[in-house]
């Protein structure tokens, strides 16, 4: 059975305002991972542990079976990187980073890097000086993923992008996916997007893991439920609420565990069940998750 | 060594071509310069001077603080590299940047005091300590820039050294066995000359050393 493609355990690291605190963290082969976090939580501190650009303070990480940072190197052979902040080198062609990246990396697909280039409408004579925000991105990704990488660690990639070139993006991290054998973990705050493409969701809070779970399961458990109370009546004591809003006889509950007995404890008084999108978990999930730490 | 590496100490020379070139270019003006009368040769030299530290300076700045600042140092350390590896093929890197320049540069100047009658053979040996002060001086820059964090520490290293230049010309220029030859007909390699370019081989070494072993070692490097 292949390993895991990233396996993080109890992981922690410590800077003077800020600890990534008893991380641990499982991508399956083929899995698409969504990373999700409030500016700060710690997401780019954790990838960059799993790239072994920073080494933890306690823990144990290991990528494509490789034990970080000790293996790096080796382990990047086959991992690729992009981050929101990523720059290419000054003074050089766009063709030339191609050349470069290609002769380190005997998997380059040339056919499928000159096909990133026409779709992302780039050209090799640009120099990486002149490239605009999304273009500069285009071109980290194109020469990310012309590499083949076996495991994609994507820093809010998305960042900073015009809705046009978002789509052009994450339609193309769409057609990586289709080889089942990849797996992706991928950062962001955005939750349009990791809804789009993630089946598999962990949010992040001030350092620690608040929930993990599969995309689907998300959607499913959560939801905004409206009541109106009888006169006189007291709400009946529920489990699983994350948070009430009450305003006179209108109640609105959210659960994290809902199920058809759920609302049938509630009988007549339901008003309105409502699905909950992923942004609207990620904020209710986050606000509780601080509610419970006293923050 | 492996091919990252490799491809990374030509990368160095791609993306510094034109500052090398610029520098070439100013070091042998700066000698033809030199070799047109007195005010040329004081000219000249003050140009020669100029253009190795300041080869130094924008290249430790550009190829170390400028890759890290504008995060293609990212870029570089997503490849199938090590720490060591990076750290390793940077000071290669940017030491041969340097050592096109300044190795014409100086090679010029021993050209223009051998070839040249108004300007005494016996000046040869300074002119040397002083080159070799001066890729020692560069390898001091490069070394602090490798372990700065910030460009407030850069900044203090490149003023720290610039003045260092100066400081080598006043201490050794009237020590004995220094002086006592340099304006004569003969070169004369003597003790002194070779005690002065054994320490500045030093500095040099460990200079260049340093970063290799110890920033290498960081827990945290982006």
């Amino acid at each position: 059975m292949e390993a895991k493609h990233i396996e993080m355990h109890g992981v922690r690291k410590t800077y003077r305002f800020f600890t990534l605190d008893d991380l641990s963290l499982e991508l399956a082969p083929g899995e698409v991972m969504g990373f999700v976090g409030p500016n700060g939580a710690g997401k780019s501190t954790t990838l960059r542990l799993a790239m072994g650009l920073v080494t933890p303070d306690a823990g144990e990480i290991r990528v494509l079976g490789q034990p970080m940072p000790a293996a790096s190197a080796s382990a990047k052979r086959e991992v690729g990187y992009v981050s929101a902040e990523m720059l290419l080198l000054p003074n050089a062609t766009l063709g030339w980073h191609m050349d470069f990246v290609k002769a380190i990396y005997p998997s380059w697909d040339d056919a499928y890097a000159m096909t990133l280039v026409k779709r992302f409408n780039l050209r090799r004579e640009q120099n990486a000086r002149s490239l605009s925000l999304g273009e500069r991105i285009k071109a980290v990704l194109l020469l990310t993923l012309a590499r083949r990488p076996r495991l994609l660690i994507l820093d809010e990639p998305t960042t900073g992008l015009d809705p046009v070139a978002r789509h052009e993006v994450i339609s193309e991290f769409m057609d990586v996916l289709q080889d089942d054998s990849r797996s992706v973990l991928f950062s962001s705050h955005n939750t349009v997007d990791v809804e789009r493409i993630s089946d598999r969701i962990t949010f992040i809070d001030r350092g620690r893991v608040v929930e993990s779970s599969n995309k689907e399961d998300f959607l499913d458990r959560w939801r905004r439920i409206q009541l109106q109370l009888p006169e006189g009546a007291a709400l009946p004591a529920l489990p699983n609420i994350v948070s009430r809003n009450v305003d006179g006889r209108f109640v609105t509950l959210v659960t994290d565990r809902f199920s058809e007995g759920f609302a049938a404890l509630l009988g007549p008084n339901v008003r309105e069940v409502q699905r909950m999108n992923l942004e609207e978990i990620f904020v209710a999930n986050v606000m509780r998750h601080r509610e419970v730490r006293g923050s | 060594m492996n091919i990252v590496t490799r491809k990374l100490i030509a990368k160095e020379l791609h993306v510094n071509r034109l500052l090398v070139g610029g520098g070439v270019m100013s070091g042998v003006a700066s000698v033809v310069l030199a070799a047109l009368g007195q005010l040329g040769f004081s000219i000249g030299s003050l140009i020669w001077l100029s253009t190795i530290i300041a080869m130094g300076v924008i290249l430790a700045l550009y190829g170390i603080m400028n890759e890290r600042k504008e995060h293609s140092l990212e870029f570089i350390m997503s490849l199938p590299l090590s720490v060591s590896d990076y750290v390793r093929a940077k000071m290669l890197g940017l030491a041969l940047c340097f050592f096109i320049a300044w190795s014409i540069s100086v090679a010029g100047a021993l050209v223009l005091v051998f070839a040249k009658d108004s300007v005494p053979d016996g000046i040869a040996p300074y002119v040397v300590l002083l080159g070799v002060f001066m890729l020692a001086n560069f390898c001091v820059v490069l070394c602090g820039t490798m372990f700065a964090r910030n460009e407030g520490t850069t900044t203090l290293i490149v003023i720290v050294t610039n003045m260092g230049v100066t400081i080598f010309m006043f201490i050794v220029a009237p020590m004995k066995g220094i002086h006592d030859f340099m304006w004569g007909p003969v070169p004369v390699w003597n003790s002194a000359f070779w005690a002065v370019l054994g320490c500045e081989l030093a500095v040099m070494v460990i200079a260049f050393c340093l970063p290799i072993f110890l920033v290498a070692r960081r827990r945290d490097f982006l």
